[in-house]
C-alpha cells in the first residue's frame, strides 16, 4: 500500500518508535513520586516540553500536554463558561474538533459568529473584524486547513484580535514539520498540536498557552500539567511527541520543499493527463503537499476505493466512524458545488513519497477515469 | 484473471460466510459494506455491524470498502414506506430495498468497481434454464428468504450469486466459527433494519402526525379510543387496549379491519373470528421473474415471510392485476404486505395485496 494521506495521520519516525519502546522498557516510574525512578520520569517529560517549546519559539512553561489535539481544541472551548464573555468567534472550515464543541456549548449559553471564507478557502479579516461585538471572549481560526491545506490570514487576524484584547486560539495540528512555526511571530495566544500528524505517536497532544492566559482545568485529578490536565502522564507518548517535534522543526524547510515538489508534480501530471481537473488547495497560500482535486467524472468514494484496490491510499473528504464518506463542509463554505464536493479527493504527500510515487499515483487516477469513462 | 465479486456485507454471519465461500472458490472477492440510513441525532448508527464486518474481512484477509446509499434509501424506499403507512396499509420495506437498494443501486455501484458479480448472505438459490434465470428456495426451508427477492429480474439474478442459498444456516454458523470469524454466534437481524430495536411507534411518529379516533367492535360498538389506523396490523391482537373482559365473552381482541374513511379500527373477538379468514385476495404491481403464470394455473402463494405454501388458483381479472383464491382460508391478509407464487421450490415472481374478502 503506498500512502498519500498523511494529513489523517504519519507513521512514526524510527527513531521516536525507538524512543517509545525504550521509555516503555526502562521508565516506569510516576513524574509525581520523589524517588529517583519518578525523577527519571520527570526528566523525559521536561525535555520532551523543552523540544516542543524550542520547535514553536516559546518557554517550556506555556506547555501543556494533553491527549490529543482535539484535547486541546476543547480545553480551550470549554473555558469560555468560566468566563463573562461568552461569544466566540470562529471560521466556517473548522475541524469538527471545534465546530461540534461551539454547537455543544450553545446549550450552556455560549453563543457564537461563524466566519464565512472566501472561494480560496480563506477567512476574510475584515469579516473578523465586523463580527466582534463587546461580548467575544475568544477567536477561534485554525492555522492551516486539514482538507484542502489552506493557510489562513493568521498575522491580520491576530493584530485584529489584540487590537480588541481578546484572546486568540489556532488550531494548528497541521503545520508542525511542513510550515515553520513560530508562536511568537504568529502572535497566538493558544495554539493546538497533534503528535501523530509530525510522525509522532496517536493519543498526545499539547497546548501552547501564553503565560498571560489563564484557563482552568476540564479534567481534575492529581493536578499534574500545572494543574491544567490531571492524570498520570502519557511518559512515553509525551517524549515521541518531543522528539518528533524537534526533527520536525529541524528538518522542516527541506521537507517543505521535498513537499512542494511532490504537489507541484503531481498537478503538472495530472493536469496534462486529465485537463477536467480542478484543484480546491491554494496556490501561494498553501501547506507543502496537500493537494484537493475534484474530479468531475467520478465521485470520491468511488475513485478512493478503486485506489484502494490499486494499493494506494488517499481520502475522500470527511469519514464517519462507520468509513462511509459524506460532503464536506470545508468545500461547501469555499462555495464548491455540491456534485464537485461528491467528487473531491484530497492527496497529502509525506516525507517517505517519491516522485515516482506520484507518477504511479497519476497513471493510476486516469486509468481509473478511463474504465469508468468506458462502463459508462 | 479471476472473476472479481463484490460481496454486500453487513456484519452478520451470513454474509461473512458468503465471503469465505466465494474466496475458497478462488473469486477475486472484494466486500463492500453499505450505509443506507442516516439520522441527524444519531451519528453512525451501523457503526457497530461495520466493525462486525471489518473484523470478519480482516479474519478472511479481504479488502472491505464502505459505500453511503442513504439517500438513495430515502427516496426509493422510505418515502414508498411512509406514504403506504399514510395510506393505513402495511409496507415491507425489504423487499423494496432488495429492488431499489441491493440489486440496483449496489448492483450497479459493484459493477462499476469492475465486478463480474455481486453476492449477498441471502437463502436462496439461481439457476440457468435455457438462457433463463430462475430463483428457487434456499435449501434451508425454515430460513429460504426468496419471499423478499421476488422483484428480482432477469437482469439482476444474471448477476447475482447466493452461495449460502445451497445451505442449512447451522452450517454456516459452523462453518463461520471453524473459519474463526466473529460473526459466527451473532445474532440473526430481527424487524425492519432502519428501526432497529427501537419502539416503532415512537419511530413513525417523528415522520406521521398520528389521527386517533374511534375504535369500533364488529358488531358497531364504539369501546375506545386508538392512536392512529397507521399503528395498528391487520390480525394484530397485543397493544390494542382493550382487555378480553369488554367484550361479551372472555376472549382477546383483534384488529380485523380500518376504516380509513371514518379513522375507525375495527376489531373482533377471538383467534377464530371469521372476519380474521378470507379466501381471496387481489393483488396489484405484479412483478414475474421468468414468465408469467397462465390463467386458472394452480400453485402455492405465501401472503408473508416464512408462512407455509398455500395452494390456490389465480385468475387475472385485468391486466396487472391478479385473484387468488385460496383453498384453506387465511389469517389476516395485509393490504400493503407481499404475495408471492411458488411451482414447488421455484419464486415465480408476485404483487403487492390490495384486499382481502
Amino acid at each position: 500500500m503506498r500512502y498519500f494521506d498523511h494529513s489523517a495521520t504519519t507513521p512514526l519516525h524510527p527513531k521516536v518508535l525507538d524512543l517509545i519502546s525504550e521509555i516503555e522498557k526502562n521508565t516506569y516510574g510516576n513524574p509525581s513520586s520523589t524517588h529517583r525512578l519518578g525523577k527519571t520520569s520527570r526528566v523525559v517529560i521536561e525535555t520532551a516540553r523543552k523540544q516542543l517549546a524550542d520547535s514553536i519559539g516559546c518557554t517550556p512553561f506555556e506547555i501543556i500536554f494533553t491527549g490529543g489535539g482535539t484535547e486541546a481544541n476543547n480545553l480551550v472551548l470549554w473555558n469560555l463558561l468560566f468566563q463573562k464573555k461568552k461569544h466566540i468567534i470562529t471560521s466556517a472550515i473548522e475541524h469538527p474538533a471545534i465546530l461540534n464543541v461551539i454547537l455543544r456549548l450553545k446549550e450552556f449559553g455560549v453563543t457564537s459568529t461563524i466566519l464565512p471564507v472566501d472561494r480560496t478557502g480563506r477567512v476574510r479579516p475584515d469579516d473578523l473584524a465586523l463580527a466582534i461585538t463587546e461580548e467575544t471572549g475568544l477567536i477561534t481560526i485554525m492555522t492551516a486547513n486539514n482538507e484542502t491545506g489552506v493557510l489562513q490570514p493568521l498575522n491580520e487576524i491576530c493584530e485584529i484580535a489584540d487590537k480588541h484584547h481578546i484572546p486568540f486560539h489556532s488550531d494548528g495540528v497541521q503545520t508542525l514539520g511542513k510550515i515553520s512555526v513560530s508562536v511568537k511571530d504568529l502572535g497566538v495566544d493558544m495554539m493546538s498540536f497533534s503528535a501523530h500528524k509530525f510522525y509522532g505517536p496517536k493519543g498526545v497532544g499539547a497546548l501552547y498557552i501564553n503565560k498571560n492566559i489563564s484557563l482552568k482545568s476540564l479534567i481534575i485529578g492529581g493536578g499534574q500539567e500545572r494543574k491544567l490536565r490531571a492524570g498520570t502522564e502519557n511518559i512515553s507518548g509525551i517524549a515521541g511527541l518531543g522528539l518528533a517535534a524537534e526533527i520536525a522543526a529541524k528538518t522542516q524547510s527541506k521537507f517543505e520543499d521535498h513537499l512542494n515538489q511532490l504537489s507541484q508534480q503531481f498537478q503538472n501530471e495530472l493536469t496534462q493527463k486529465y485537463s477536467k481537473a480542478i484543484y480546491n488547495n491554494h496556490p501561494q497560500h498553501g501547506l507543502p503537499g496537500v493537494v484537493s482535486v475534484t474530479i468531475p467524472d467520478i465521485t470520491s468514494d468511488m475513485m478512493t476505493i478503486h485506489l484502494d484496490m490499486k494499493g494506494f491510499a488517499v481520502s475522500s473528504g470527511s469519514a464517519c466512524s462507520s468509513g462511509v464518506v459524506k460532503p464536506s463542509h470545508v468545500l461547501k463554505a469555499m462555495g464548491v458545488s455540491n456534485d464537485n464536493n461528491i467528487r473531491t479527493i484530497r492527496i497529502s504527500f509525506g516525507k517517505e513519497n517519491t516522485l515516482q510515487d506520484v507518477k504511479d499515483l497519476v497513471n493510476a487516477i486516469v486509468q481509473i477515469i478511463e474504465n469508468q469513462k468506458r462502463r459508462r | 484473471m479471476s472473476q472479481r465479486v463484490i460481496v454486500g456485507m453487513s456484519g452478520g454471519v451470513d454474509s461473512s460466510v458468503t465471503a469465505l465461500i466465494l474466496q475458497d472458490q478462488g473469486f477475486d472477492v472484494q466486500c463492500l459494506f453499505m450505509k443506507n440510513w442516516e439520522e441527524d441525532s444519531r451519528e453512525c448508527p451501523a457503526e457497530q455491524d461495520y466493525k462486525d464486518a471489518l473484523l470478519a474481512c480482516d479474519t478472511l484477509r479481504l479488502p472491505l470498502h464502505s459505500v453511503n446509499f442513504a439517500k438513495e434509501y430515502r427516496d426509493n424506499v422510505f418515502k414508498y414506506f411512509l406514504q403506504e403507512y399514510k395510506n393505513g396499509r402495511t409496507p415491507n420495506p425489504d423487499v423494496l430495498c432488495n429492488r431499489e437498494i441491493k440489486f440496483k443501486v449496489f448492483l450497479d455501484y459493484a459493477l462499476k468497481l469492475g465486478a463480474d458479480m455481486i453476492a449477498t448472505g441471502h437463502y436462496a438459490r439461481i439457476s440457468k434454464k435455457n438462457n433463463t434465470y430462475h430463483l428457487l428456495k434456499g435449501r434451508d426451508s425454515n430460513k429460504d428468504q426468496s419471499y423478499f427477492l421476488y422483484l428480482l429480474g432477469q437482469k439482476e439474478l444474471s448477476k447475482s450469486l447466493f452461495p449460502i442459498g445451497e445451505m442449512e444456516k447451522k452450517d454456516v454458523r459452523e462453518l463461520a466459527d471453524k473459519a474463526g470469524l466473529n460473526t459466527s454466534d451473532k445474532k440473526d437481524s430481527t424487524g425492519i433494519c432502519f428501526i432497529g430495536e427501537r419502539d416503532f411507534k415512537t419511530f413513525l411518529q417523528q415522520y406521521l402526525p398520528a389521527q386517533p379516533g374511534k375504535i369500533v367492535t364488529d358488531t358497531g360498538k364504539t369501546i375506545g379510543t386508538h392512536e392512529g389506523l397507521m399503528y395498528y396490523t391487520l390480525g394484530q391482537r397485543k397493544g390494542i387496549g382493550v382487555g378480553g373482559g369488554h367484550g361479551e365473552k372472555e376472549a382477546p381482541w383483534y384488529v380485523v379491519d380500518k376504516d380509513l374513511i371514518n379513522n375507525h379500527l375495527i376489531i373482533a373477538q377471538g383467534h377464530d373470528h371469521p372476519k380474521l379468514f378470507k379466501n381471496h385476495l387481489i393483488a396489484n404491481q405484479l412483478h414475474w421473474i421468468a414468465t408469467p403464470p397462465t390463467d386458472e394455473c394452480s400453485l402455492t402463494a405465501k401472503i408473508r415471510y416464512r408462512q407455509k405454501d398455500q395452494d390456490c388458483s389465480l385468475s387475472f381479472p385485468e391486466t396487472n392485476t391478479i385473484e387468488v383464491t385460496f383453498n384453506e382460508p387465511q389469517f389476516a391478509i395485509t393490504p400493503g404486505q407481499s404475495v408471492v407464487f411458488y411451482k414447488d421450490d421455484e419464486c415465480l415472481g408476485g404483487g403487492i395485496i390490495k384486499e382481502g374478502y
